[in-house]
């Protein structure tokens, strides 16, 4: 009952994107916005909607412990829940939970060859195989491009679409294209670019890459209260 | 008594079991004329060390209890708590931890950085505990005490830094070199007493003069004035490097490194200097006491002795005059004679006698002021408790407890058995808070529950040997749950005539699952169909029969009960009859609501070198375990997961065993989840036999 209710098509579709996935396998996707706007709950929920569709992802934080990540989901999914039965919506959180695997590394040690080692790790032993991956934390302005053409090289021998959180600062004003400076020398290689921007009291969610060109945009805002997507169409 | 604690020092002697803390500690009490005779740890000379107190210690060489005493070095007040070292005990050495200002982590220098070690200094971490490492065993064949400071920085992460480098090595050693004073010390007598200072071997000087540089380098970082002396070509003194060693040292960020033999007596009395320079005194250590009227605001305390009392119980003894309770003083002074509160329960306690402790003997002292160490006597109360000044209310910081493991039945011999049985486990109970026991209600058992299989087969024997209580062991095993997963209606009518008064009773309504609670009964009845008296009865009859499943007998949890409709007779029914009829209805409802079984999920914490990443988490994934996360943390990984209780026995043996012993980890309880069903038949098919075998 709650899963036919709770699994909705993928939110961002609204913004003009037309694949059901948003990425294309072995893929690039990005959510930009300064800090505490919510990129990581954008993400999350995405992330929500994949494991509620039986598809793994796999929560790479650079930032938070494995406690703390694994508080974003449940809160989240809490919140999208909160008119369903408790027993059942419980019940539902335990089975889409075995979608989902949080990897943490500090920032400093983090690197492309750990990460597929780690993979590596999972997939042989068949505990994990990721169809989605959220890298929260990496930060562009100090990786280099190098670091990023390694991830897409793994992205596409492993089948994943990896989605990141890019931190824009309010310093640096956007270029014409909306991107700021610091992120221009890695933009070619994403497909989907998405902004949070805040406006007033309201979060709006905007296309920059990726959408198809007659989608209205402004179509999705993030609740500020619960940070969930709120459809205002 | 002196006030003054800037000469007072409470230390740990914390390190992997067989790397000589206990040989190490003994040493001490020698050199600071608390002992006239040095005794072996195993026994041979049949007196034992003099901090291994109890039987079974001195028996299987290793140390249960941790033993407090006091001895004096140089004018310095030291506290020292021998801690255990096999991880079965670790609540002993968490506890010691969490009253303990600094430690010495005592490491082999053949084994060097061992599981225990990693264990150990995760506990110390966790408490903040600054510390000077000790390389023990230079005596030995194969011993590197070099390698073991690369094994710190590399497997724990610390900045460790050489105090000295050895002179000889194995049977060659024959004392350390001083890498701040740069002299050389030798251990003359017959106990290596006589400490005897000359200038370093021509053939050491080049080396020393390296580790010295190297010293100096890591403790310019914490000292100015050091840097300044070091740009300016100054010579550096003693007290200069020493205060710069110290405030890393208190940080955490640097690990001073003393070696030695304490076997051989060598090098521990520069050690003890390591432990007056380098560890903090009390007052500069930060204790913060939970505030009960103030919402339990944490309360930073101030070490002044004049200032009300706050003192912690740590630890329990049953001695020959009574229980025996260690305590430590945060603030203000315990004297004899004096009042104070027991914040759990709020009993007003008179002290008695207090004392300090010297392994089992003990020297009756005044009071004990703020920063101290100590026990009193005669005071009823468990371990964990705080003690205050009347009109105070503050509890210190709760120590980390972790949930027992692992459960087992006992069955005591005979009468005179089941009698001792019980004294002794009242008083392991109250000594040790991962130590837990209770009655099954089902079977009559009593069922121990604890750390790991060695943390209660001490416990067995001890109640065999200290209380004379012979008792047979069962096999452990796993509380398992019942719930139901949908409504059911039931409309049942209990009645019963078989001459005198009947027995009548109709109640109806439906049961239906609940998540937030065990059991919640509603009354939904309007018209007085079921008299009000009788409301109260059938209540009582749904909870007898969420006591045990009508189909596999596990308790029930997660049903509400609502009735809305019944009827009753003027004559025949009563209390009884309803609570029947609740009965009546519940079986009638309950197969229809379609019962599961859940069973404990534990959540699994383990702490593991890198390397070992993968293989840990297949364990994991074989035991049905789902894991969450994996952290990486430099050296070290925690993997956090989710495992049913009852795929994790024998899990320690297993993962020491795949990580070469490297691996840690911790479980508690995290949630009851539904049993697949191909285990659930399995655990069908023994409850059936285990229901003949009761028959």
């Amino acid at each position: 009952m709650i899963k036919k209710e709770i699994i909705q098509r993928n939110p961002l579709l609204n913004l003009g994107y037309d694949d059901e996935y948003i990425l294309p396998t072995g893929g690039f996707g990005a959510v930009l916005a300064y800090a505490g706007v919510g990129k990581t709950a954008l993400l999350v929920q995405m992330a929500l909607h994949a494991m509620m569709n039986e598809q793994p992802v796999l929560h790479v934080s650079l930032n938070d412990a494995v406690s703390k990540v694994d508080v974003w989901y449940r809160e989240l999914f809490h919140d999208m829940a909160a008119k369903y039965d408790s027993v059942e919506s419980n019940e539902f959180w335990e089975k889409i939970l075995i979608y989902r695997f949080i990897m943490t590394f500090r920032v400093e040690g983090f690197s492309v060859p750990k990460l597929e080692e780690r993979l590596t790790d999972l997939m042989q032993q068949n505990i994990f195989k990721p169809h989605t991956v959220i890298i929260d934390g990496l930060k562009f302005d100090e990786s280099g491009r190098g670091l990023l053409l390694q991830l897409q090289e793994l992205a596409k021998k492993y089948s994943m679409r990896i989605w990141f959180t890019v931190h824009t600062h309010r310093h640096e004003p956007p270029k014409e294209n909306g991107l700021p400076l610091s992120f221009l020398h890695v933009a070619d290689l994403f497909d989907v670019l998405v902004q949070l921007a805040a406006k007033g009291p309201e979060v709006y969610i905007k296309a920059l890459k990726g959408q198809s060109p007659d989608a209205k945009q402004d179509a999705l805002l993030l609740d500020p209260a619960t940070m969930l997507i709120k459809d205002q169409t | 008594m002196k006030f003054d604690d800037q000469n007072i020092r409470n230390i740990g002697i914390s390190a992997h079991i067989d790397s000589g803390k206990t040989t190490l500690s003994e040493r001490i009490l020698f050199y600071t004329k608390r002992i006239h005779a040095i005794h072996d740890v195993k026994g041979k000379d049949g007196v034992g060390a003099t901090m291994d107190s109890m039987d079974l210690e001195k028996e299987r060489g290793i140390t249960i209890a941790s033993a407090a005493t006091y001895c004096e070095w140089k004018g310095y007040e030291i506290n020292i708590i021998d801690t255990p070292g096999h991880v079965d005990f670790t609540i002993e050495v968490e506890r010691s931890l969490r009253v303990l200002d600094g430690a010495i982590l005592v490491l082999c220098s053949v084994g060097g950085v061992q599981s225990q070690s990693i264990t150990v200094d995760q506990q110390m971490k966790r408490y903040k505990v600054p510390c000077i490492a000790f390389i023990n065993k230079c005596d030995r064949s194969g011993a590197n005490p070099f390698r073991v400071i690369a094994q710190l920085r590399t497997k724990l992460g610390h900045n460790a830094v050489a105090m000295q480098i050895p002179i000889g090595l194995e049977t060659e050693l024959q004392g350390v070199v001083d890498l701040v004073t740069m002299k050389a010390m030798y251990f003359d007598g017959e106990s290596g007493e006589d400490v005897r200072i000359e200038a370093i071997p021509q053939s050491l000087l080049e080396e020393a003069s390296a580790k010295r540089e190297e010293l100096i380098d890591a403790a310019s970082i914490f000292s100015d004035e050091l840097t300044e002396a070091i740009l300016e070509e100054k010579e550096i003194s003693p007290e200069l490097l020493y205060a710069a060693v110290r405030k890393g040292t208190l940080k955490r960020e640097i690990t001073p490194v003393y070696m030695g033999s304490a076997y051989k007596n060598k090098a521990v009395q520069p050690l003890l200097d390591g432990v007056t320079y380098l560890l903090p005194k009390p007052s500069e250590v930060e204790n913060i006491a939970l505030d009960m009227n103030n919402n339990e605001e944490p309360v930073i305390l101030n070490s002044d002795p004049e200032k009300p009392i706050i003192a912690l119980a740590f630890k329990l003894e049953d001695g020959q005059y009574g229980q025996l309770t260690y305590i430590r003083v945060y603030q203000g002074t315990v004297e004899k004679g004096s009042t104070i509160v027991n914040v759990r329960n709020g009993k007003k306690v008179k002290v008695g006698r207090v004392v300090r402790m010297h392994a089992d003997q003990m020297e009756d002292v005044e009071a004990l002021c703020s920063g101290y160490i100590g026990a009193l006597f005669g005071i009823e109360c468990s371990s964990g408790d705080t003690f205050v000044s009347p009109g105070i209310n503050m509890t210190m910081t709760s120590m980390f407890v972790p949930k027992p493991v692992i459960s087992l039945a006992i069955v005591p011999k005979d009468n005179k058995s089941q009698m001792a049985m019980s004294k002794a486990l009242n008083r392991f109970s109250k000594e040790d808070p991962t130590f837990k026991t209770h009655v099954d209600p089902e079977t009559n058992e009593t069922i121990i529950e604890g750390m790991g299989e060695l943390h209660l087969d001490i416990y067995v024997e001890r109640m065999k040997r200290e209380y004379n209580a012979e008792v047979s062991t069962g096999n452990p095993r796993v509380a398992y749950r019942e719930t139901i997963t949908q409504r059911a209606d039931f409309n049942y009518t209990h009645r019963k005539q078989t001459g005198g008064s009947g027995q009548f009773g109709r109640i109806a309504g439906w049961i239906e699952p609940i998540s937030d609670a065990e059991f919640v009964f509603e009354n939904k009845i309007f018209g007085g169909s079921i008299p009000t008296q009788y409301i109260a009865a059938c209540e009582k009859g749904f909870k007898q029969s969420m006591a045990k499943g009508p189909k596999l007998e596990f308790p029930i949890t997660g049903v509400k009960v609502l009735i809305n409709d019944g009827a009753s007779h003027a004559v025949d029914s009563s209390d009884m009859a309803f609570q029947a009829a609740a009965r009546g209805a519940f079986r009638e409802a309950y197969l229809r609501a379609k019962p599961v079984v859940h069973e404990p999920i534990m959540k699994v914490v383990v702490e593991s070198p890198v390397e070992f990443q993968g293989p840990v988490m297949g364990l994991l994934n074989q035991r049905r375990g789902m894991i969450i996360g994996a952290q990486d943390e430099g050296v070290m990984c925690v993997i956090e997961s989710q495992v049913p209780l009852a795929e994790m026995f024998g899990f320690s043996t297993i993962l020491r065993s795949a990580t070469q012993g490297k691996a840690q980890f911790t479980m508690e309880f995290a949630v009851y989840r539904q049993v697949p069903q191909s285990i659930a038949e399995k655990i069908a098919l023994e409850a059936a036999q285990n229901k003949k075998t009761a028959a």
